[in-house]
């Protein structure tokens, strides 16, 4: 699979590292033990002794199937918040029950603070017009329309007038990079400008969260890569708090400040890439990671020990916490000695070629004190 | 035919060709394996599986062992004859006192004072109102009107050429006929008829499109509405309104709108989920979402569903000529009376060019929409001139018209007519002369019509209406059985026996021979050219335009060259309805035989089978759904003109209704048309195989 691929050394470390307020923000999207059963007296099933049956089970008792189970997570302004899993493990449903495309079964959702299953239908459209917009895997663009007309759309929904929402969306047609296409038909593009289309259809109206339904799954290897670096740029520039559900491995770790990697409808862990890569909570997400080059993933905050001696004082290379192990290597391998970790001025540990070593062979290191993933680096991070 | 098909026959085969190991796989259920390793006593396994419901054999024997009580009951009471007296009702006498009542207080019942009286005049005014504006603009208007809006429908520029080109030929050729008023009438009850049917069509569409609940509702009734002959409409309208344009306006509506329902719900409930989920996701409300994302999605199947709903118009607006329509129908309908070939041809050409007319410029309309890549990037002075179009072919309608009366002109010159009926009728003479009898070895066409009512239709209907009554109900319920599920043998036993409760019996199976002669002619006609266009490309291509053409003529014109060749009687119906009827089950064979699995066909060669094993033993079963629905299609348009023909001496069913028209005999004709609805639910159940149904 996909997996397989080797992750490119992204320019940033973590993208949208730097937009993160340091304190601990009101999160954008908060929810807590969602459900979301499909079949039968589907209400049913969250709380009752079923709730716990396995997917197959609950299927042959009840005849229904749960596409999301008790899920709670919190997405924070400004990161990119990745939902990652296989086909059928409910992160389509997931993300479609944050606007209530999909009504959510049970469980609590709110945006800002507000209670977004307690909306009324036109408090409901207006979320769905200036506050949440979504790309979707196969476009959903208007065949009859032409270019600017798809990304004028959602504009003319909220009943923007004819010109404003034409200058908008020329606006918006620039951004993407399909500046003189305009006057084209959907099906005059190839699938990676349709995308395009998409993407600033949802930019156009400006919402404060953008989710993505495994945007780029239809699109050739190539013209995936440009469009997850469109995103990044996109993210870079405007800090949008963005969702974003792929089934790609590599995609996930490229784009993603947090992680949740879901399996038959639950989240089965959560966290910064390099905890997913580190630290697999269990055996079924050690498979999944087994392949990822995990000197791409794992930072140079990790794979550190504390120095020794007059270690923090050399004067080998000083690296970044946040640097990936690939990038060190680099630059140890360049002087010969162990790097040392600086934050700002201060020394935070050092890197040697052991301890390089041990991460590029998925090793744990002699019995040093700084453990891979410590349960801090989630916060620190 | 269906118990032809029933397994037994590859058993033989299978061991000798290896090529029918393909064919039997492909053929779909395998036979019960051998027997279950617990198997009861033998002789319950035996009467188990004798009864077994999955196969043909077991659903004759299960509604045998229902049927044999009944059956035997009803022969002691009444009878082994023709349908018993003691179960028949007459229904004449009530609908002819409903009939009389109704005339009795046309004038005075508040329900025709204050709603049917006014819809009658609303149908006169408006049908008056087109035929004013027509005459006004006088055939130069009315002429530049037309090639320039039908340009403009299929798309303007050099595209749109081709069309404007037949339309302005369409409309000479009328006038030139001497046809032009008469033509007039007939478009300006269209115009009314076609815009009510479309306005209809497109609400039943929308209901059935975003409800689920009226779907279901409205599903059936629009199923049956179309297999039913266009004759069957007439009655009920006649009963309310009378005989004139109103009665006709009204079952043309009713008869034209269904295909425009249909196709709207098709398109509305087909729409791209992605993109209905897409437009919800940017918040747009229910009735945002219609206005821009379902409705324009739908446009190719509404655009569809509004040329079926002209084409089915047009073919009634020209049969209700026998209620009072006028135009150019009443043209064919006056001249067959007296079988004036010559006038009638007149008549029946300028209604063919119409409905090509009105075919290629609707069927332009469409493949422009299907095209994505149109017009890309309308320029500033594009779009003006796209806004502009209609308004300017108005504009110049106008300024025509204008100029033509300012010269006096405004009705079709006189000096520019050609006369045809002289010439026609003189040929139409020589055929009689020299073709109808005494040549050589072939013999003549009345000599075919001749032996053709002898040795088949005599047969057949006496046949028919010498068998016991009650086997003619067995017959019926076994073939729905065979084909269908036990509600589809109920719908169609119980239609036949309304036939046999009606008082219409012999009647019935009278119009039941000349279907039934008429799909056998049909079928085999049409099958065999249906393989041979499958199989030889230039055949194909060399038909299409022919087949194209002949499935947009009304049923009505198919009556003047049969009159020619046959004179009238039966078997003059029966040819109409062949002809009518061949085109479809041409097509459906041809493309039914084209479909067959590329990849089977690969293998039968692989295996070194000719040409007609190929054909034998892969593409017929293969292709065994699509013959299955061109039997269908072939009986209900069959029956359809074999109806009409009841104007041509085909008697029967068609004819009662023909005369109870003339004579204002409303409870013959109407018992009559109950029956042939009857007939028509008997053969279109029968012949129905009950995947078809959900399938469409």
């Amino acid at each position: 699979m996909t997996t397989t691929a080797p992750v490119p050394a992204p320019a940033p470390a973590t993208p949208g590292g730097k937009n993160r307020p340091g304190d601990a923000p009101a999160p954008v999207f908060s929810v807590r033990n969602l459900w979301k059963v499909f079949g039968p007296k589907a209400e049913r099933i969250p709380g009752s002794e079923a709730a716990g049956l396995s997917a197959a089970e609950l299927r042959e008792r009840t005849g229904c199937t749960a596409a999301v189970r008790d899920v709670s997570f919190d997405v924070h302004p400004g990161e990119v918040f990745v939902v990652m899993g296989l086909s059928g493990s409910g992160k389509s449903t997931l993300v479609r029950c944050l606007t209530r495309l999909i009504e959510p079964t049970s469980g609590s959702l709110s945006i800002d603070g507000e209670d977004v299953l307690g909306m009324d239908r036109s408090r409901l459209r207006e979320l769905r017009r200036r506050r949440a917009a979504m790309v979707f895997q196969h476009f959903g663009l208007l065949p009859h329309r032409t270019v600017v007309d798809n990304i004028a759309y959602g504009l003319e929904i909220q009943g923007v007038g004819r010109a404003e929402r034409r200058r908008r969306a020329a606006e918006m047609l620039e951004k993407v990079g399909l500046a003189g296409m305009g006057r084209r038909r959907p099906a005059q593009l190839s699938g990676g400008q349709q995308q395009r289309v998409g993407l600033a259809r949802a930019l156009a109206c400006d919402p404060e969260v953008l989710l993505f339904d495994e945007p780029f799954s239809a699109l050739d290897p190539i013209v995936r890569r440009d469009m997850q670096d469109e995103v990044v740029r996109l993210h870079r520039e405007e800090g949008r708090t963005m969702v974003f559900i792929t089934h790609d491995l590599s995609e996930a770790l490229r784009l993603g400040d947090r992680i949740a990697l879901m399996r038959d409808g639950r989240i089965v862990q959560l966290g910064i890439p390099e905890e997913i890569v580190g630290s697999p909570a269990d055996d079924y997400v050690r498979d999944f990671v087994r392949d990822v080059p995990r000197e791409q993933v794992v930072t140079a905050r990790t794979a550190m020990r504390p120095a020794r001696g007059d270690e923090a004082e050399s004067s080998g290379p000083a690296v970044s916490p946040d640097a990936t192990v690939a990038s060190v290597i680099e630059a140890v391998a360049r002087t010969g000695g162990p790097a040392r970790v600086m934050d700002g001025r201060r020394c935070l540990g050092v890197v040697d070629q052991q301890r390089l070593l041990a991460v590029v062979a998925g090793i744990t290191p002699d019995a040093a004190p700084a453990a891979p993933a410590a349960p801090g680096t989630a916060e620190a991070a | 035919m269906s118990t032809a098909t029933a397994a037994p026959t590859d058993d033989s085969r299978t061991g000798t060709t290896r090529n029918a190991v393909g064919a039997g796989t492909a053929r779909g259920p395998a036979r019960p394996a051998a027997p279950a390793p617990l198997a009861p006593p033998p002789a319950v396994g035996r009467l188990r599986r004798a009864l077994d419901p999955g196969t043909a054999r077991g659903k004759l024997a299960r509604l045998a062992l229902a049927a044999v009580v009944p059956v035997a009951v009803a022969a002691v009471l009444w009878g082994s004859g023709t349908w018993p007296a003691a179960l028949t009702v007459d229904a004449t006498a009530p609908l002819d006192r409903v009939s009389d009542w109704i005339v009795d207080n046309r004038e005075t019942h508040w329900v025709f004072l204050y709603v049917l009286l006014h819809w009658s005049n609303t149908a006169i005014d408006a049908i008056d109102g087109v035929y004013l504006l027509l005459r006004w603009l006088g055939w130069a208007g009315t002429g530049t009107a037309a090639v320039l809006l039908s340009w403009r429908a299929a798309g303007g520029g050099r595209r749109g050429l081709r069309v404007a080109v037949t339309t302005a030929a369409v409309f000479a050729a009328c006038g030139l006929l001497g046809m032009w008023e008469p033509t007039m009438v007939t478009l300006a009850l269209m115009a009314v008829s076609v815009a009510a049917a479309a306005v209809l069509g497109v609400l039943l569409g929308l209901a059935a499109g975003l409800s689920d609940r009226v779907h279901r509702a409205l599903r059936p009734v629009l199923d049956t509405m179309q297999v039913l002959p266009a004759f069957a409409y007439l009655l009920p309208f006649v009963l309310v309104f009378g005989i004139g344009s109103p009665a006709a306006l009204f079952s043309t509506v009713i008869y034209a709108a269904p295909p425009m329902a249909r196709l709207t719900a098709m398109g509305l409930r087909g729409a791209d989920p992605g993109v209905l989920e897409a437009s919800a996701s940017l918040g747009a409300s229910r009735l945002q979402r219609l206005r821009t994302a379902r409705l324009p999605l739908a446009r190719a199947e509404i655009l569809l569903g509004l040329n079926q709903t002209i084409m089915m118009a047009l073919s009634m607006v020209v049969i209700a000529s026998v209620i009072g329509a006028g135009g150019l129908g009443d043209e064919v309908y006056q001249a067959l009376a007296t079988v004036d070939v010559g006038r009638a041809l007149a008549a029946g050409i300028p209604i063919v060019l119409l409905a090509v007319w009105l075919d290629r410029t609707t069927a332009a309309a469409g493949e422009r929409l299907d095209d994505p890549v149109r017009a890309d990037g309308f320029g500033p002075l594009r779009t003006w001139a796209a806004r502009a179009a209609a308004p300017a072919a108005v504009a110049a309608a106008v300024t025509a018209a204008l100029a033509a009366r300012a010269a006096g002109a405004t009705a079709w010159p006189e000096g520019w007519t050609v006369a045809i009926a002289r010439p026609v009728n003189l040929a139409k003479d020589w055929i009689v002369a020299n073709l109808s009898e005494g040549v050589p070895v072939v013999g003549g066409t009345l000599v075919w019509a001749g032996n053709f009512t002898e040795w088949l239709l005599n047969p057949l209907r006496d046949g028919l209406q010498a068998m016991p009554w009650w086997s003619v109900l067995l017959l019926v319920a076994a073939l729905a059985r065979l084909v269908g599920t036990w509600r589809t043998a109920a719908t169609a036993t119980a239609a036949m026996a309304a036939v046999g409760v009606l008082g219409v019996w012999g009647r019935s199976l009278n119009t039941l021979s000349q279907v039934l002669a008429g799909l056998a002619v049909t079928l085999l006609l049409g099958i065999a050219v249906g393989i041979l266009a499958a199989r030889v490309r230039w055949v194909e291509r060399a038909l299409r335009p022919v087949l194209d053409t002949l499935q947009t003529m009304p049923q009505f014109v198919y009556l003047i060259p049969v009159v020619a060749l046959f004179n009238v009687g039966r078997a003059a119906a029966v040819a109409a309805a062949v002809v009518y009827a061949l085109p479809a089950v041409v097509r459906i064979t041809t493309q039914g035989l084209r479909q067959v699995d590329p990849a089977a066909m690969e293998a039968a060669r692989s295996l070194g089978a000719t040409g007609v094993q190929q054909l034998r033993q892969v593409q017929l079963p293969l292709a065994r759904p699509a013959l299955l629905l061109a039997v269908n299609q072939g009986v209900v348009l069959v029956l359809a003109v074999v109806i009409i023909g009841g104007m041509v001496g085909g008697g029967a069913l068609g004819y009662d209704v023909v005369k109870g028209l003339s004579r204002g005999d409303l409870g013959l004709g109407l018992v009559a048309g109950t029956a042939i609805v009857c007939l028509g639910l008997v053969l279109d159940r029968v012949t129905q195989p009950a995947g078809a149904r959900t399938k469409q």
